[in-house]
């Protein structure tokens, strides 16, 4: 107790509150960071922390540059250089740590202010939630209070003032923040590649075969079809995005698919079904429509200043990712035949395996094989009758569907091993990945394509909806009459999952335990609610792109919005702030009583006339400084100046409206008007 | 800073001196401070950073940030605007020391904090800050160092602030219409009296007499004929201290012991009498006799080139003898 009753001196206290402040902008980062780095940034503060608490001087220079030079090392030996994303991140942190044991003078206060919001943005690689949102918005005003008690030189300032101080600031910006956030051109990226959205189920041109021990639930909105007719049947509902060919026994990449005749041929046969899509910003860098929407591979489509490339694998592929919104309008169609029939070197590479990896499934897969039923198999034949086999082995034995299966790879290098044998657990890319090692094994030709899977069970607004959590990985084999076929392994293990479209739910935590205790109804209210609130803040904030801006602006009564509609109402707006800030300030200078007003006119006008009369004299007085100057013909003036002495100063004085007071000083300067 | 005259004199005439100072849009300037421009470079890079990376959130974060500096602009400029200053005569002080000023501070709005004061063209270490409470007074004291003798307006003022984020620094001119006494240093150790004349001796054009006629001073108050009450300047030898415990209680004045008579011999201070030395030097000399001379209770008269004052003691005779000592032509 007595530590905490200790009083602090205004510095330490000061400190120990930007240290804090530091810890909780540097906290989020821990999730991404190597763990040398949050443990080095980690130790770093709580030195700081007991160096400010204890009153001890700060360590030597050459120790921070021993710690930089440590922090370099290291993040040159995690990331392999020091100018990329991430090692940039790292060196921030580090950076940031450092920094606090150097906080010598009001400039370093600064330097650490500007490192945190870097710190902060840098967070938003990472996610944009809601609650990195209210983290953003603590860690702001956290960093602002520090500044403000910094800018706070006499006595001791309690914190809660500082806070309040800054606080007040912010929220006269606000109006500010929100004007520039709605009318501030989302213009394209200047140079540079957006980075793709990471950690979420999105859809990215790689796949680590288990390094994801848990997928989240993001039921967020990633898509809204409306058809020209019926919804295709649950089989058919599938969104082609990145196809992965190339596997190295950990990751699974787009094949290489060297030169130009390799390109999947593709013939369409039923008719084609027209629907409309709106894609929300998801940061991915494919277009995923319905399969199998036409178009050669290698054709191009232009959408909203977007170019998409009809890859060799007939995905839709985009240079950058798609970060606003898109809406066109697409064809599929349900019967189609994808694949160059004597593509040998594309079908070569969709065989292959990496040398001495997965063992076992290879020994399995040889086996399997040698049963007697398969001996009969001719060419044609053999990819869908080994398909259907190996499905009917996933559906018949103890695998299980689930979206945490954990981490794979932990102990072994045989990943497919670990869980074609060992563990069975896993979700959409377990299965698609291990089914396509499995059908190669077997010499058929297969590779992996993820995507979306399904749709939401109702419309909402006439749109079909399809979420994030409908992202979803399947497989394709090859068979020389019917080219690409589509083979789906998790529809063996978990055919709801397919059938209605929906991932599983993860399985409730602790706390949705026990408040199922209580009142079984309130978590799932709960979760409605939060997920609603997410959801707007998506619609409102994260999606808000040109397109909103353009509707924002036809709400406003523009015809025809366009970037020259944008900066006119930003320089109106600019324009009209400026104009009530300028009335606003010659009001509050200009003299509030009525008196003090008309002296200064009257003042003015004796100047014009040549009377040296000054503001501590009474109308009285310049009425005989008049007469003195002018004599004779100053005489009405001055009258009406007596006149103006005794309806100030005698006993019957009552205010005069400001009617009269005009009257007055109309004929006063008329009176002037002689005097020329 | 060299001004052309005629910019001298435009600045001159937008800051009057005035005795006090009421902070106004008209007499406030604000300009970005350095932490201020790299705050515009930070949110450059971070827009950059938002446009390239496409966040809607680093949008989000670098337009609040924006909104918040532009704020911060408002706040400082708010935090003088409306705050009114007046200032206590200064007391005269020797060259050589420092002259305390001490600054009131009127506040008719909402609390303002950080607010600093400094002699304009001074540094920013010697800044004296204070915080004045909403609808109330502070005072502040500042100190400069004092250089010449003479009687000196006081020098230019400035009011600072940078609260309440240091984006901007927010000042104001002040030229205090008041002025300043300076009264020549004091020479140091005090060197003994040159001579003692009777009264009227000096006009004789004679040299100054020889130490020989030197005598030891009188002992102040030893021909003692009365009390009466304080008055300002007495010596504190001369209070009567055993009837003082009854006087504060009563809360009446304190009683000194009176010496109606004057002394027997009269000093003299003569410009001539400090002769070898440079004009200044016999300033000093001249200083530091007279404050002798008013330590040990003698009457001293004073005569300097253009400017004679008979023998006398107390207060107001000191302030015109060191006036006319610091108020020497050079």
């Amino acid at each position: 107790m007595s530590l905490v009753s200790k009083a602090l001196s205004r510095d330490a206290r000061d400190t120990l509150f930007l240290l804090a402040t530091i810890a909780a902008i540097v906290a989020p980062h821990a999730e991404h960071l190597p763990l040398w780095a949050s443990a080095i940034a980690a130790l770093i503060l709580a030195w700081r922390a007991l160096l400010a608490w204890t009153a001890q001087p700060l360590p030597g220079r050459w120790v921070l540059v021993l710690v930089l030079l440590l922090g370099a090392g290291l993040t040159w030996l995690t990331h392999r250089t020091l100018l990329g994303r991430e090692a940039g991140i790292t060196l921030l942190v580090m950076l940031m740590a450092l920094k606090t044991l150097e906080l010598r003078a009001r400039r370093d206060a600064f330097v650490v202010f500007f490192l945190g919001f870097f710190l902060v943005l840098t967070q938003f690689l990472y996610s944009q939630s809601l609650l990195i949102g209210l983290w953003m918005l603590v860690s702001v005003w956290a960093l602002l209070s520090a500044v403000v008690l910094a800018q706070m030189p006499v006595g001791q300032p309690s914190l809660a003032l500082a806070g309040k101080l800054a606080l007040r600031t912010t929220a006269l910006g606000l109006p500010v923040m929100v004007l520039m956030f709605l009318l501030f051109p989302r213009i394209a990226p200047l140079w540079g590649i957006p980075a793709e959205a990471v950690g979420r189920t999105g859809l990215s041109n790689q796949m680590e075969f288990g390094a994801m021990a848990e997928i989240a639930n993001d039921d967020s909105i990633a898509m809204r079809l409306k058809f020209d007719g019926p919804l295709p049947p649950p089989q058919a509902r599938y969104f082609r995005g990145p196809v992965l060919g190339a596997f190295d026994g950990r990751t699974w990449r787009p094949g290489e698919l060297a030169y130009a005749g390799a390109a999947d041929l593709l013939r369409v046969n039923a008719p084609a079904l027209n629907y409309e899509i709106t894609l929300e910003p998801l940061r991915i860098r494919v277009l995923p429509l319905l399969e199998m929407s036409p178009g050669a591979a290698g054709s191009t489509l232009e959408v909203d200043g977007l170019r998409f490339t009809r890859g060799p694998e007939l995905e839709w592929k985009t240079e950058r990712p798609i970060t606003q919104r898109l809406r066109l309008n697409a064809q599929s169609h349900a019967s189609y035949r994808a694949g160059h029939d004597d593509n040998s070197v594309a079908l070569e590479m969709a065989r292959a395996l990496p040398p001495s990896f997965n063992p076992r499934t290879l020994e399995w897969a040889a086996q399997f094989r040698r049963q007697a039923r398969f001996a009969q198999l001719d060419e044609e034949s053999m990819g869908p009758v080994l398909a259907n086999a190996v499905l009917d082995y996933i559906r018949t034995n103890d695998f299980t569907y689930t979206l945490s299966p954990g981490r794979y790879g932990e102990t072994s290098l045989h990943v497919i091993d670990e869980f074609w044998f060992d563990r069975r657990l896993g979700f959409c890319e377990h299965f698609a990945a291990a089914f396509v090692v499995v059908m190669r094994a077997l010499d058929v030709p297969a590779r992996v394509v993820t995507g979306f899977q399904g749709v939401d069970a109702q419309p909402q607004d006439g749109y079909w909806v399809v979420r994030n959590s409908n992202a979803h990985a399947w497989a394709e084999y090859w068979t020389p009459t019917l080219g690409w076929v589509r083979a789906d392994p998790t529809a063996a293990v978990a055919p709801e999952r397919v059938l209605q479209g929906q991932a599983l739910r993860a399985p409730a935590g602790a706390l949705a335990g026990a408040l199922n205790q209580f009142d079984p109804a309130l978590w799932p209210q709960m979760r409605a609610g939060w997920e609603t609130l997410n959801n707007r803040w998506q619609q409102l904030v994260l999606n808000y792109s040109r397109q909103d801006q353009f509707n924002l602006l036809k709400s406003l009564g523009f015809e025809q919005p366009d970037w020259l509609a944008l900066g006119r109402v930003g320089a109106a707006v600019i324009a009209a702030l400026a104009l009530v800030g300028g009335a606003w300030a010659w009001w509050s200078a200009r003299p509030h009583d009525a008196w003090t007003r008309q002296r200064g006119q009257i003042l003015r006008t004796l100047k014009r006339w040549g009377v040296p009369a000054t503001d501590t004299q009474a109308p009285r007085r310049w009425a005989e400084l008049v007469r003195a100057r002018h004599g004779a013909a100053g005489e009405a003036a001055a009258a009406l100046l007596m006149a103006l002495e005794q309806s100030r100063y005698s006993a019957a004085a009552a205010k005069p409206r400001w009617r009269e007071r005009r009257r007055w000083l109309g004929a006063f300067r008329a009176a002037g008007r002689m005097l020329r | 800073m060299k001004f052309p005259r005629r910019l001298q004199a435009w600045w001159d005439r937008r800051h009057p001196r005035r005795d006090t100072h009421l902070m106004g849009q008209n007499n406030i300037y604000i300009l970005p401070s350095r932490p201020g421009l790299a705050f515009c470079i930070t949110l450059l890079i971070l827009l950059l950073g938002t446009i390239n990376d496409q966040l809607s959130l680093g949008y989000a974060l670098t337009f609040l940030l924006a909104g918040a500096g532009l704020a911060s602009m408002h706040n400082t400029h708010g935090n003088l605007r409306g705050l009114s200053l007046d200032l206590k005569p200064p007391a005269a002080v020797f060259a050589g020391d420092e002259v305390a000023l001490e600054l009131r501070l009127h506040n008719s709005g909402r609390a303002r904090y950080g607010i600093g004061v400094h002699v304009l063209g001074g540094n920013d270490a010697d800044i004296a800050w204070t915080d004045v409470p909403a609808q109330g007074h502070a005072s502040l004291h500042l100190r400069y160092p004092a250089t010449a003798r003479g009687h000196h307006a006081l020098p230019t003022l400035q009011i600072v602030t940078r609260f309440p984020l240091g984006l901007f620094r927010a000042w104001s001119v002040w030229r205090p219409a008041a002025a300043v006494w300076i009264y020549p240093k004091p020479e140091r150790p005090c060197p003994p009296f040159a001579s003692l004349h009777g009264d009227g001796d000096g006009d004789d054009g004679e040299p100054p007499a020889a130490s020989a006629q030197r005598m030891p001073l009188p002992a102040a108050g030893q021909d003692f004929d009365g009390v009466r009450t304080y008055r300002r300047g007495d010596s504190m030898r001369r209070v009567l201290w055993k009837k003082a415990a009854l006087s504060l209680a009563q809360g009446t004045p304190l009683w000194v012991r009176d010496s109606q008579a004057p002394p027997a011999t009269a000093l003299w201070l003569d410009w001539r009498d400090a002769a070898p030395l440079a004009a200044e030097a016999r300033l000093s000399r001249l200083t530091a006799w007279v404050l002798a001379a008013e330590q040990a209770q003698t009457p001293f008269g004073l005569r300097l080139p253009s400017f004679e004052c008979p023998p006398a003691l107390g207060a107001a005779p000191l302030e015109s003898a060191l006036q006319a000592l610091a108020g020497q032509p050079r």
